[in-house]
């Protein structure tokens, strides 16, 4: 398991946690982030924010933003 | 002939997820039979309009896009709050049907409420394109909701909608209301809703009070308090508290239900195989180094088409107004003379400066308006998130700072897409520190001067002053009146599509509209104000009212080396920034003598040749003067047209006054800093 930031570009895998205030639980999970949704990093650069492929959804994320959701990693 | 037939009001209310289509829907229902307000004392929009469908009318209130109904946003309130109290016939909801298993979320919430509901799948088309096989009677059956498949951007499904519509108001029958979710979610649940049961008032439902209370939500927890007895309340509340995760609990049992629903009616193995890829172009776009490249290409060339939609209006407006200006005079001839000069020296360029601000914003708008409508702006958020962060922003503020380039007031009307209200505070009060395109004609007029070829070196030493001035001021807000946790990106990336034209044009129209109604008065009041101020029959500026008040601030000004002269025209660009210059020529004994000053906002009424301008300007200026002149003016405070914005935008008479203040500080600090440097150097 391990924050979502270190998805590399074209892994995917799993959504375990999220973890935040009440504001960016409900903004996060309306855009489809719940525990147990597979997930597909379509670009990390190892800074700045990242681009994730989930639900049909394209959803850019700040990289503050990816530490508050673990995922595992792996085929899904 | 009389008919007979009574035709009934029916109230439809259209709801949707931001990128399913909804505008597009509105605009193919109502067509011109639209108008637009604001929800009461805020600044979203509100459309309205109507339609007739077999006999009768349809009235349709266009919600605001939200993503789901918590409470965290004004679009989430207003939407949430219209669709409980105000007990529309029925509500459309739209789904994009390329992106069904998001876009029904909001659908999920809103079927608990004891609304009727008709779901709209948009861009079919586009679903089949991509190999996705949606059974419609199936959804219809496992969703409990009237379906109707819609490709709105080709025309295509409005007759089975209007039909689908009608059907559902005379039913009057909301959706069925079965929740799924994991053991613990439907523990609680149920033994809320027996908590709950028979005691909610309408118009809300169990169903959604239940949920609600698993959210903690302080409506819904409200409403439970006020209509339960204090036993059942401290049973709910314990309820409440085993599950300190509803929020995600709550979403998860949406999104359950979502997959129940989509797991017949969707086939979706065609799709899998041909996966939505990350396309050539986008990958380039969200490029940290192509996509900054094919953004300053883009924006160069949304400039220049701005000021090519601009530029022709302006002209034909320059070309008419010493016509109109005339016959105004000799309207007035047998009038006292100052009756005629406050019509042809007052009002006339107070409404161009209005007309010619609006022809900027036009342009801008326009632009802006493809660039959001093709989905492009949101890359443009995403590629400059990491810049934007290190002003404490995140990626959606860029936007409006890059607007504010072309005209402030764009700029501050584009605050709105920051959903956050103390980052929006934020990127508003830093929107109206940068230089419009009306700024950089008169610095890089003064600039060539004074500086010739250093202009490269004071254009550098202005922009890094700027970017200076904007982090300082970007901390200082964020430690002192703003204070508190910032959130960041959270976006989505909707996919291109072609530019609607309607929407385009509705937006820019409802954008115009505002600006109209707010800043049109303003300036004018504004620009009559300084045409009594500098009023003189004789034509000789220098006996005018203005003249002392520059006289007596002589020594402020003195302190940036500025005569009263270069204080006036300084004071000039409030009304608009490029009315500096014919001041500047008037003061300078260049121009004609005029009447006021306010006559000189018409560009060549002053009649002043550029080059003697020039020649006057450099002899009797110091270059230290002119640097200051050039600082504390790229500084100043913006021009009235925004100063209204920022008012109607904060509802805030102290933000208003405290930014006006803040500018016009800073703008003197500059001034008296550059001066100061400016007799070292030279």
């Amino acid at each position: 398991m391990c924050t979502l930031d270190l998805l590399k570009t074209g892994e995917t895998g799993r959504i375990i946690r999220l973890k935040g205030g009440k504001h960016f639980i409900s903004r996060i999970t309306a855009m489809g982030f719940t525990p147990e949704t597979k997930i597909k990093m379509i670009s990390n650069r190892g800074r700045g924010p990242i681009i994730v492929f989930l639900r049909d959804t394209m959803v850019a994320l700040g990289r503050g933003e990816t530490l508050k959701i673990s995922v595992k990693a792996g085929a899904v | 002939m009389i008919t007979g037939v009574r035709t009934k009001s029916y109230t439809v209310a259209l709801a949707g997820q931001p990128n399913t289509g909804k505008s597009t829907v509105f605009n193919r229902l109502t067509g011109a039979k639209q108008h637009v307000g604001n929800w009461p004392g805020k600044t979203v929009e509100k459309k309205m309009g109507f339609y007739d469908y077999d006999g009768n009318k349809y009235n349709i209130v266009d919600l605001p896009g939200t993503y789901s109904l918590t409470a965290n946003s004004m679009e989430e309130r207003i939407t949430r709050d219209y669709l409980i109290k105000e007990n529309p016939d029925v509500i459309i909801v739209m789904a994009d049907a390329a992106q069904l298993e998001r876009t029904l979320y909001l659908l999920a919430e809103i079927r608990t409420l004891a609304v009727p509901v008709v779901l709209a799948l948009n861009m079919m088309d586009i679903a089949e394109g991509q190999g996705k096989k949606i059974d419609v009677e199936i959804l219809e059956m496992s969703a409990g909701v009237p379906v109707v498949p819609i490709a709105a951007a080709i025309g295509r499904g409005f007759e089975r909608l209007l039909a689908l519509v009608a059907k559902t108001v005379k039913t009057g029958r909301s959706p069925e209301k079965n929740i799924y979710g994991n053991s613990d979610f439907i523990r609680e649940y149920q033994k809320l809703k027996t908590l709950i049961s028979g005691k909610i008032p309408s118009p809300y439902t169990e169903e959604w009070i239940a949920v609600k209370l698993i959210e903690n939500d302080n409506e819904a927890v409200g409403i439970v308090k006020e209509n339960v007895s204090l036993s059942d309340f401290e049973k709910v509340r314990s309820c409440m508290e085993r599950i300190p995760d509803g929020i995600l609990l709550a979403a998860d049992s949406r999104y359950n239900w979502i997959q129940e629903v989509l797991s017949m009616a969707l086939d979706n193995s065609e799709t899998d195989k041909r996966e939505r890829k990350h396309s050539g172009f986008d990958r380039a776009a969200t490029h940290p180094v192509w996509g900054k490249l094919i953004a300053v290409g883009i924006m160069v060339i949304s400039f220049a088409a701005a000021m090519i939609i601009a530029i022709p209006l302006m002209s034909a407006l320059q070309a008419v107004l010493p016509f109109i200006s005339l016959s105004l005079r000799e309207f007035f001839s047998d009038a006292p003379v100052w009756i005629g000069s406050l019509f042809a020296d007052g009002l006339l360029p107070g409404i161009f400066v209005a007309l010619c601000m609006l022809s900027y914003i036009f342009g801008v708008y326009i632009v802006f308006g493809v660039l959001e409508d093709v989905g492009y702006l949101a890359r443009l958020a995403y590629i400059f998130d990491r810049s934007m962060s290190r002003l404490g922003l995140h990626g959606k503020s860029f936007m409006p700072l890059l607007m504010s380039f072309g005209c402030n007031i764009a700029g501050v009307t584009g605050t709105r897409v920051i959903d956050s209200w103390r980052q929006r505070m934020v990127t508003l009060v830093l929107v109206s520190i940068i230089p419009c395109l009306a700024l950089w004609a008169v610095v890089s007029f003064m600039g060539m001067i004074f500086f010739g070829p250093g202009m490269p070196l004071v254009i550098i030493s202005l922009l890094l002053v700027m970017v200076l001035y904007l982090v300082l001021t970007s901390v200082l807000l964020r430690k002192t009146v703003l204070k508190g946790e910032s959130t960041g990106l959270i976006m989505e990336l909707p996919p291109y599509h072609k530019p609607n034209w309607k929407t385009i044009l509705s937006y820019v129209w409802v954008q115009i509209k505002g600006f109209l109604k707010r800043a049109v008065t303003l300036i004018t009041v504004i620009t009559i104000f300084i045409w009594a101020l500098s009023y003189q029959p004789d034509g000789n500026i220098e006996n005018s009212i203005l003249a002392s008040i520059g006289r007596f601030f002589d020594p402020l000004s003195g302190l940036m080396g500025l005569d009263w002269k270069l204080f006036i025209a300084l004071v000039a660009a409030i009304v608009a920034k490029e009315a500096s210059l014919s001041v500047l020529a008037v003061l300078y004994g260049i121009g004609q003598g005029c009447m006021s000053i306010t006559s000189l906002l018409i560009p060549g009424s002053g009649g002043f040749e550029e080059a003697s301008l020039i020649g006057s300007l450099a002899h009797s200026i110091s270059p230290a003067s002119a640097l200051a002149f050039i600082f504390a003016f790229f500084f100043s405070i913006p021009c009235i047209g925004t100063i209204a914005t920022i008012n109607s935008e904060t509802r805030s008479l102290g933000w208003t006054a405290g930014c006006s203040l803040y500018y016009t500080l800073i703008s003197f600090i500059a001034g008296v800093l550059a001066y100061r440097a400016g007799l070292i150097i030279f």
